[in-house]
C-alpha cells in the first residue's frame, strides 16, 4: 500500500460517520419461533455527534445497543444489513477482533452502576485494567492514568476513589467511575444505556451534566437510549423513536418534538407529563382531616433493650432514622404528594400509615389516637389500603386475579358472599379491564395490566385513604399517564383520599392537591401546587425541581 | 476485616463449644448400664466395683463430676484411658495427627480438582461436558462411603495386581512413598462425594456470577476472556465454595469413622469405635469434643476466609 492510498484511507475514514447501520434486522429463536426484534433498522450517527434512541421497554433499543456492540445472546438470529463502525463492517469481525475494539475503539455507560462494577475489585482497578488491555500500559502508569480519567469526570479525590470498592461509592460516583471508564481509552463510539435512570434526581442531573461536558471536551460521538423522550432532548442532536422494533421517527431533536408526525411518538409526547396542566380532582370543598400523623419516627436497626441497658448513649446512635418527626396531615378526598430521593423516607412513612412498619409517635384518624403498629385495628386497615411500586410482587403469582381482588371483599365482609362474583367484575370495569381477566393469572397480564389489578384490590375495601407507592415508577411513560388517569377517576367516583408517593416531580404536580417534600427522613417542605416555584420554598425543593427538565413542546422547540 | 467482627465470631466459637462440652458430658453419662460393671466384666465384686467407681468419680453428683471433667480440659488433662491405661491427650493426640494427614489430603486433593471441574462446567454449560460432570457428581454423591471404598478395593487393590495397598497405615516421616500408597484409596473414597458437592457449587456459583451484570461490563470493556474468568468470575463464585468446603469438613468428620474402618487407617474414628465398644469414657468424651472443636473452627475460618475474598462482608 503506498503513502498516497493511505492518506486517502485515513480522509476517507476521518468522513465516514462513527457509526452506520444499514438495513439491520434481528429476530430471537424461541420455542414459539422466530420472533422479530429489529426490523430494517437506519442510523447514522455523523462524528461528534450524539444520536438519541428513544423507545418503550420492549421496543428492541436494548437489543440494537447489544448488536452494536457485538455482544448477542446464542438464540439471536442476525438477518441482514450492515452495522459500520466508521466504515469498517462490525458483522464479518471475528469475537477476538471485536474484544480489541471493546473498549477502546467503542465502550458502553450502563444503566445501573451498582450492578455493572464488580462488587470484590477495587474501582482503581476496574478502570487501570482496560487501559492495560487496549493500552498496553504497566499497572502504575494505568492506575496513574485512571486518577487522571476519573478527575475528569469531577470527582473531587479521585486517588481515594480508586482504592475505594463499590460498596464504598455512592451511586454518582460510582456511574462516574463507570463513565471514566467508558471514555479512558479516548472511543470513538460511546453508547449510553439509560445511564441515569438508576440515579436519583439531583445526581441524574449532574451526570447528564457531565455527560455534555465530556462530549464538548472530546468530541466523542454517542449512541444515546432512553425511554425519556424529554431527558433525551437534552443530550441529543438527533433522535429517532423505536416502537416494536421499527424506527417510527426520526430528526432534529427540537423538530421531532415540536412536530411529531408519528402517531406513535404523538402519543408519547402526550404520556409526558405536564406539571402546569392539572389533572386532578377538584380539591375538597372544606378541608376535614382524615389522618393526621404526629410525631411519626421510625428508628430501624434500633439498639434491643438489652444493648440500650448496657450502652444507653448509643440509644440515638445506633441504626438509622428512617423517618423523623415527621408532621403532616392528610384531608379527606384529597390527593397529597410526597417526593423525595431514595432514601428520604417516603416509602417508610406509607409504610407506617398501611400498618407494616413499627413506629413512634402517634397516627390520629378522625380523632382517634392510634400509638403505634400494633395498636392498629382491623377497622383502621380497611379504611387505609396500599398499592405498591411493582405488581410482581404484590400479586400472588399462584392465584387467579378473581381471587386476588375477592380476598378484601371476602376479610372485610365488603358485600355478601353470592354478590362477590358480580363485585369483583364491577371492579375489573372500574380499573377498565374485561370481566374475563378474574379467571387469569397474573402472569397472563401486562405491566400496566397487573397495576390495574393491584389498584382494584385496593378499592375493593371501599378505603377512605389508598396509598400509592411508587405505582407508576415501573411502568412505560404511556402507561404510567394511563394508570394516574384511572386513579384520579377513582377518587372522583369514590371520594377516596390518596397519599401519592412518587420521585417524579412534573407527575405529581400534575395530580397533587399539597405536596409534603421529605430529605433524609424529614419533613423538610410542605406546600399547596400553585406554590411549588413560590419564593419561599425550601432550597432543597428548589433543587429538585430544578433539576428536572420541564418538558413542553413548546419549551424543546426553544432550545433547540 | 475489623477487629469486632472477629471477636464476635470467636466468642461464638466459645460459646458453642462450653455447649457442647456440656452435651457430650450429658449423653456420656446418660449411656445405660454402670461403665464400672462394663469395664470390670460382670463377675466382678462389688468391692472392686465401689472402689472403681470412686477412681472415676462416678459416685459423685453430676454436677461435680461435669465440673471436674471440664477443670481438668482446661489444664489439658482429659483423664486416663480405661482400656488402654495411657493418658487420654497421649492416645487422642496421636489418632488426631492420623486422622488429620488422612481429612487435609482429601480436602486438598478435592478442592485442587472440584474447584476447576465446577469452574469447567458452568463455562461448558449445557455440553456434553457438563452434562458427563453432573452424571460423575450426582453417582458421587449418591454412593455411600462403604460402597465407594468396595469398588475402589475391587478396582485398585485387587491381589492380582495390588496397585495400592488394602489397609493399613505408614507415618510419612518413616516413609514418605508408603505413606502414599496407603493414603489413597482411603483419601479418594473421602474426596468422591466432597467432589461431587463442591463442583456442584462452584458451578451454580460461577454460572450466576457469569449472567451477571458486572461480567457483561467486563466482556464489553474487551477485557480478555481468561482475564473475565480468573479476575471477574472465579473470586466471586469461590466464596460459597468455601463456605461449603468449611461445611464439608464437618461431614468429613463423619466420613472418616466409616472410611477408617474399613481401610484400617489409626485415626480418631477407628479411636471412637474402639472407644465405644469398650465403655471407654474419658476418650469418647475427648474424641466427641474434638470433633465438635474442629468443626466449630473449620466454620470460623471459613468465615474469615469469605469476609477476605469478598470486601462486603467485612463490615457486617
Amino acid at each position: 500500500m503506498t503513502l498516497q492510498t493511505m492518506t486517502q484511507d485515513v480522509i476517507a475514514a476521518a468522513e465516514k460517520p462513527a457509526l452506520s447501520i444499514i438495513n439491520y434486522s434481528l429476530s430471537y429463536k424461541t420455542a414459539n419461533g422466530l420472533i422479530s426484534a429489529l426490523k430494517n433498522i437506519d442510523l447514522t450517527i455523523p462524528k461528534g455527534k450524539t444520536v438519541g434512541l428513544v423507545g418503550e421497554s420492549g421496543s428492541g433499543k436494548s437489543s440494537m445497543a447489544w448488536s452494536v456492540m457485538r455482544y448477542l445472546p446464542p438464540n439471536a438470529v442476525e438477518t441482514g444489513g450492515a452495522i459500520r463502525l466508521a466504515g469498517e463492517e462490525l458483522l464479518d469481525h471475528t469475537p477476538w477482533q471485536m474484544a480489541d475494539i471493546r473498549g477502546k475503539r467503542m465502550s458502553m455507560v450502563f444503566q445501573d452502576p451498582s450492578t455493572s462494577l464488580n462488587p470484590t475489585i477495587r474501582l482503581g482497578e476496574q478502570i487501570a485494567e482496560v487501559l492495560m488491555r487496549h493500552r498496553g500500559l504497566t499497572k502504575a502508569q494505568a492506575w496513574a492514568e485512571a486518577e487522571v480519567a476519573l478527575a475528569r469526570t469531577g470527582i473531587t479525590r479521585p486517588k481515594e476513589m480508586l482504592q475505594r470498592f463499590p460498596h464504598e461509592a455512592s451511586g454518582g460516583e460510582k456511574q462516574r467511575v463507570v463513565i471514566a471508564t467508558a471514555f479512558a481509552c479516548e472511543p470513538e463510539l460511546i453508547i449510553f444505556d439509560e445511564p441515569t435512570t438508576a440515579l436519583d434526581i439531583l445526581t441524574a442531573r449532574q451526570i447528564l451534566d457531565l455527560f455534555n461536558q465530556l462530549r464538548d471536551e472530546t468530541n466523542v460521538s454517542a449512541l444515546y437510549i432512553s425511554h425519556d423522550l424529554g431527558l433525551v432532548s437534552r443530550v441529543v442532536d438527533e433522535v429517532s423513536v423505536l416502537h416494536k422494533g421499527v424506527i417510527v421517527e426520526r430528526g432534529l431533536v427540537g423538530e421531532v418534538f415540536a412536530k411529531p408526525s408519528a402517531p406513535y411518538t404523538k402519543q408519547l409526547i402526550g404520556a409526558v407529563p405536564n406539571p402546569d396542566r392539572f389533572i386532578g380532582v377538584d380539591a375538597p370543598a372544606e378541608p376535614k382531616t382524615l389522618i393526621k400523623l404526629d410525631g411519626i419516627g421510625v428508628h430501624y436497626g434500633a439498639p434491643s433493650k438489652i444493648q440500650k441497658m448496657f450502652w444507653p448513649e448509643d440509644a440515638e446512635k445506633v441504626g438509622f432514622w428512617g423517618a423523623k418527626d415527621v408532621n403532616f396531615e392528610v384531608r379527606k378526598g384529597e390527593l397529597l404528594g410526597v417526593v423525595g430521593e431514595s432514601g428520604s423516607g417516603k416509602s417508610t412513612i406509607a409504610k407506617v400509615l398501611a400498618g407494616l412498619q413499627d413506629f413512634q409517635g402517634n397516627l390520629e384518624i378522625e380523632g382517634k389516637t392510634v400509638t403505634g403498629r400494633k395498636a392498629i385495628d382491623r377497622a383502621y386497615r380497611r379504611r387505609v389500603q396500599i398499592v405498591f411500586q411493582h405488581p410482581d410482587a404484590s400479586l400472588n403469582p399462584r392465584q387467579k386475579i378473581g381471587t386476588i381482588i375477592a380476598r378484601p371483599l371476602k376479610l372485610y365482609g365488603v358485600v355478601p358472599r353470592e354478590k362477590i362474583k358480580a363485585r369483583i367484575a364491577e371492579l375489573l370495569e372500574m380499573v377498565r379491564l374485561p370481566a374475563e381477566y378474574a379467571d387469569r393469572y397474573p402472569h397472563q397480564l401486562s405491566g400496566g395490566e397487573k397495576q390495574r389489578v393491584a389498584i382494584a384490590r385496593a378499592f375493593a375495601a371501599e378505603p377512605e385513604l389508598v396509598i400509592c407507592d411508587e405505582v407508576t415508577a415501573a411502568l412505560d411513560v404511556s402507561v404510567q399517564a394511563a394508570v394516574a388517569e384511572l386513579l384520579v377517576k377513582l377518587q372522583k367516583d369514590t371520594g377516596a383520599a390518596c397519599v401519592f408517593i412518587t420521585h417524579d416531580l412534573n407527575l405529581i404536580r400534575q395530580l397533587a392537591h399539597r405536596i409534603a417534600v421529605m430529605h433524609h427522613g424529614k419533613l423538610v417542605d410542605f406546600f399547596d401546587r400553585p406554590d411549588a416555584r413560590s419564593e419561599d420554598r425550601d432550597p432543597y425543593t428548589k433543587a429538585l425541581l430544578d433539576a428536572v427538565p420541564v418538558h413542553t413542546p413548546v419549551e424543546a422547540f426553544e432550545i433547540a | 476485616m475489623t477487629r469486632a467482627y472477629l471477636l464476635r465470631r470467636l466468642l461464638a466459637v466459645l460459646l458453642v463449644l462450653a455447649i457442647v462440652t456440656f452435651a457430650v458430658f450429658a449423653i456420656t453419662t446418660m449411656l445405660p448400664g454402670n461403665a464400672a460393671i462394663m469395664i470390670l466384666g460382670e463377675y466382678a465384686t462389688p468391692e472392686a466395683v465401689a472402689a472403681l467407681e470412686k477412681q472415676l468419680h462416678l459416685d459423685q453428683p453430676w454436677y461435680a463430676q461435669y465440673l471436674s471433667w471440664v477443670a481438668g480440659i482446661l489444664h489439658g488433662d482429659f483423664g486416663t484411658s480405661l482400656r488402654l491405661s495411657l493418658p487420654v491427650t497421649q492416645v487422642v493426640g496421636e489418632a488426631f495427627v492420623n486422622s488429620a494427614m488422612l481429612g487435609a489430603t482429601a480436602l486438598v486433593a478435592v478442592t485442587i480438582t472440584a474447584i476447576p471441574l465446577g469452574a469447567l462446567a458452568a463455562l461448558k454449560r449445557g455440553t456434553g461436558m457438563d452434562l458427563g460432570l453432573g452424571l460423575f457428581s450426582y453417582l458421587g454423591t449418591a454412593l455411600p462411603e462403604f460402597v465407594t471404598a468396595t469398588l475402589l478395593l475391587v478396582f485398585f487393590a485387587a491381589p492380582q495386581h495390588g496397585l495400592f495397598p488394602a489397609g493399613g497405615f505408614v507415618a510419612p516421616w518413616e516413609d514418605l512413598a508408603g505413606f502414599g500408597a496407603h493414603v489413597v484409596l482411603p483419601a479418594a473414597t473421602l474426596g468422591l462425594v466432597l467432589m461431587a458437592h463442591i463442583s456442584r457449587q462452584v458451578r451454580s456459583e460461577m454460572s450466576e456470577v457469569l449472567s451477571s451484570d458486572y461480567i457483561r461490563a467486563a466482556r464489553l470493556k474487551g477485557l480478555t476472556e481468561k482475564r473475565v474468568i480468573r479476575r471477574h468470575a472465579l473470586p466471586n463464585s469461590l466464596a460459597p465454595a468455601i463456605a461449603v468446603i468449611s461445611l464439608d469438613i464437618g461431614y468429613l468428620l463423619g466420613g472418616i469413622i466409616v472410611v477408617e474402618e474399613i481401610f484400617a487407617w489409626p485415626g480418631l474414628g477407628r479411636l471412637l469405635i474402639y472407644a465405644l465398644e469398650n465403655r471407654d469414657l474419658p476418650v469418647i468424651q475427648a474424641v466427641t469434643l474434638l470433633l465438635a472443636a474442629v468443626y466449630a473452627l473449620s466454620n470460623l475460618l471459613s468465615d474469615i476466609v469469605i469476609a477476605l475474598l469478598d470486601p462486603r462482608v467485612r463490615y457486617a
